[in-house]
């Protein structure tokens, strides 16, 4: 009776131990990322709607809301921000689409080749590429050379214009875009697509009836990361984009530092999670779903 | 398909050209730049080559303040983040404990939002703390950007380890510690390591974070290359800054590139 009792008695604390060596482990981590993600956002809300008055006191307020959607050159810099991550989304998925074909359904060295470039991106840090382009696409910059050199007229440099956010977006979100792209399309099985092409299916018809609707989840999934890197990018817009009217994250940046607004920079900032919160969660579902699956 | 193949692949040599202009071509041209002793318009080529800049560049104390600084917090960084995330990454991917999948998957919370946006809802927070413009201040938020990656990627690694290997070891009586010194990182530790070495490459190379917590106190390489790109009219300083600045990602690329080319890496992304 008393071993009996004792047994599971000894099982329940060892089971409790190693459950406590398990929350122990994970404990820095965990309180890290608690305090320095989800704090500050919980923070960001509250310190926006529950502003100090000048007695002292807290009142439930949007008075910085309803600032930023009255005030012209805010509204401005978001339409800016829609505007060059709609049309970013948009010239990514048409080039790399194509790209994440060729090498979906091709091999040999030449599709390596192509495969290296289009991942080479990822190891250009966009501070680095900000600079390249300036040289090749600035005024007086290599392309201009060339273009003098046999005789034609100078380009209007999309350098310090929206032009410009886009490119160096567009450049830096190749690779990953391609990546997603490809381990999509690698779900299609070579026998649909050879079949549908030995009864005679033209290419566009393969692409629109058996390669496009299995890759709806990743075109969303494409989208949404793109989404959520372009909407607040900071270094390529700040570098390579108009002073005014400027991306969100510029502006807020200057809201914060040249400013001294940090209620005002928050504000901007629970306004892009706003706008990007259906993006967010649906690629943090396709993420986990991933994992979960092994 | 065996007819398309024997012919010439129009397609790729078409993605190839192209892709070797927009990609290859910018950063050949900021080579020249950086081996370039005068260059003025309208020359297609420099007037004269040289190493001057690369000398005049070296010379300067705010390059070598800046890669010491960089250099001293990707050390930092990458230290606490294996202090921390790898005995966590150990725990989740081998012990039982209450809340383990919520706790696992809450790392991505960080991932849901726009990066910048997160980081001025931090920069609010460190402003209460007076840590803007400071060396941890910078060191905390780039720490928290290497979370996910040092979590996620040694628990696969941990996961993949052959447990069976483990209890035969343990069957001849190996002691834990000496069962995980010489089966479970052998077979871990390629992956762990790729993992630990593009979290400190991504950390040398973060911008946004210095860039809003710390500039212009702490000015790590990539903010001083920004303040280049702003206000510096010789073009050669940047041109070679950006070379001494690429090298750490040359070295990734070339121990990475395997590990990124694999479907594995893409679906760690949700595809």
């Amino acid at each position: 009776m008393t071993i009996s009792a004792a047994a599971p008695d000894a099982s329940m604390s060892k089971v409790l131990s190693r459950g406590a060596i398990g929350l122990l482990l994970v404990a820095a981590p965990v309180l890290l990322m608690l305090w320095l993600i989800v704090w500050p956002i919980i923070s960001a809300i509250f310190a926006t709607i529950w502003i100090e008055t000048p007695q002292g006191g807290h009142v439930l307020s949007f008075k910085t809301y309803e600032f930023f959607f009255t005030d012209r050159y805010s509204l401005d810099n978001l339409g800016i921000t829609i505007w060059t991550t709609a049309i970013s989304a948009v010239l990514l998925l048409v080039f790399c689409m194509p790209l994440a074909l060729y090498l979906r359904f091709s091999g040999g060295r030449l599709a390596a080749y192509v495969q290296s470039l289009a991942i080479f991106p990822m190891f250009v840090p966009a501070i680095i590429l900000s600079y390249a382009f300036i040289r090749v696409l600035g005024p007086n910059g290599m392309l201009d050379i060339l273009l003098n050199a046999v005789g034609l007229p100078k380009i209007p440099t999309p350098y310090l214009t929206p032009w410009g956010s886009v490119i160096g977006l567009v450049w830096d979100n190749i690779p990953l875009t391609v990546l997603i792209l490809t381990a999509g399309l690698g779900n299609i099985s070579n026998a649909s697509v050879e079949a549908a092409r030995d009864v005679g299916a033209s290419r566009l018809t393969v692409f629109r009836a058996i390669i496009l609707p299995p890759l709806g989840n990743t075109l969303l999934v494409a989208l949404s990361f793109q989404v959520l890197n372009i909407f607040s990018a900071f270094t390529l817009p700040y570098v390579l984009g108009p002073a005014a009217p400027e991306m969100m994250g510029p502006f807020m940046q200057r809201t914060f530092k040249e400013l001294n607004n940090p209620t005002g920079a928050v504000t901007q900032a629970v306004i892009a999670f706003v706008f990007c919160v259906v993006f967010g969660l649906f690629y943090v579902r396709s993420v986990a779903r991933n994992r979960a699956r092994g | 398909m065996a007819g398309a193949r024997a012919k010439l692949d129009w397609t790729g040599i078409a993605f190839a050209v192209l892709l070797t202009v927009v990609i290859i071509f910018p950063l050949l041209v900021v080579c020249t730049w950086a081996f370039a002793n005068s260059w003025f318009y309208p020359h297609v080529i420099p007037q004269q080559f040289g190493v001057r800049y690369w000398q005049a560049t070296l010379a300067r104390q705010d390059v070598w303040s800046a890669l010491w600084i960089s250099i001293r917090l990707t050390v930092t960084v990458t230290v606490i983040s294996c202090i921390i995330c790898l005995p966590a990454a150990y725990a989740f991917a081998r012990l039982h404990f209450p809340f383990r999948n919520v706790l696992f998957f809450s790392f991505l919370a960080g991932q849901a939002f726009p990066k910048f946006g997160l980081l001025v809802a931090i920069a609010a927070i460190f402003l209460r703390l007076n840590l803007i413009g400071t060396f941890w201040g910078v060191a905390l938020i780039q720490l928290v950007g290497t979370l996910l990656f040092m979590i996620w990627i040694p628990v696969a690694a941990f996961q993949s380890v052959d447990r069976r290997m483990e209890e035969a070891a343990r069957d001849v009586g190996a002691g834990p510690l000496r069962v995980f010194w010489s089966i479970t990182l052998p077979q871990a530790g390629p992956t762990i390591a790729a993992a630990i070495l593009l979290s400190a490459v991504g950390t040398f190379y973060e911008t946004e974070g210095a860039w809003l917590i710390g500039a212009p106190a702490i000015s790590t390489t990539p903010v001083l290359m920004i303040s280049f790109i702003n206000n510096q009219p010789v073009i050669q300083y940047g041109a070679v800054l950006s070379m001494i600045l690429w090298i750490p990602s040359l070295v990734a690329l070339i121990f990475a590139r395997r590990v990124i080319a694999s479907g594995a890496f893409a679906r760690g992304f949700g595809a």
